[in-house]
């Protein structure tokens, strides 16, 4: 499944859809809100554009590295501190073709999905910098 | 729907840091056959804040605002010179920061 929401995401129940009789490795990247003095963070996306994003992500994903599936999950909305932002799990015949085809879909994320974060600390409030931002 | 046969609508969507200066989204109604370069010109013009954190000293587009039209993104000269239709959607925002 791939999917932008606003409810919680119940990480095993992906992880056990992608076991199948041809899978050998699962890899999964589960994104989480750090305590860095913060009250809460608000996740904001372009919602159409992002969605489409990750689909097109998944499919390169697959293709690229021969996986069997690909599920994407990003949360929108406010979440605290431990909550889940992203899972991403990713179904292989062996291990390493399922963490290559993760790390390309993390990196590919960050790098371009129009998502932004908020984080609301003790002292202020601040958006989040992303990493392809300029010095 | 346009004004005149001499003008044209443009949607404009702003995100993050973008949409709290700007609003989340508004219309344009600018000269037929205008380009992206117009557009920015004109959100510049509604505020200083606004035209610190769109565009350089010399009015050019800063280099980190991303720039698409119709949810496809524009890049290298087209982010300023590309025409835009009547109806277009043009999303301005921030660099990304999901994940």
């Amino acid at each position: 499944m791939i999917a932008l929401t606003k409810g919680e995401i119940d990480i095993q129940r992906y992880i056990e859809a992608a076991k199948t009789k041809k899978t050998g490795g699962i890899v999964t990247f589960t994104g989480v809100v750090r305590d860095d003095g913060i009250e809460h963070i608000i996740l904001e996306a372009y919602e159409e554009v992002a969605e489409q994003d990750l689909i097109r992500i998944a499919g390169e994903a697959i293709n690229k590295f021969s996986l069997n599936s690909v599920d994407i999950i990003h949360r929108i909305g406010k979440m605290n501190v431990g909550d889940t932002i992203l899972l991403i799990v990713v179904g292989a015949p062996h291990r390493k073709a399922a963490f290559e085809g993760c790390e390309y879909i993390i990196d590919t994320i960050k790098e371009s999905v129009p998502i932004w974060k908020k984080e609301y600390l003790t002292t202020g409030e601040r958006w989040v910098p992303g990493e392809h931002a300029p010095e | 729907m346009t004004e005149s046969v001499n003008s044209m609508i443009v949607n404009i969507k702003a995100f993050a840091r973008f949409r709290e200066v700007l609003g989340s989204g508004f219309t344009l109604d600018i000269p037929m056959d205008s380009s992206i370069k117009t557009v920015i010109q004109e959100i510049a013009n509604r505020s200083p804040e606004a035209a610190e954190m769109l565009c350089e000293e010399d009015g050019t587009l800063k280099g980190y605002v991303i720039i698409m039209v119709n949810k496809k993104r524009i890049s290298g000269h087209e982010r300023e010179s590309l025409v835009l239709l009547d109806g277009d959607e043009v999303a301005i925002f921030p660099p990304v920061a999901g994940g």
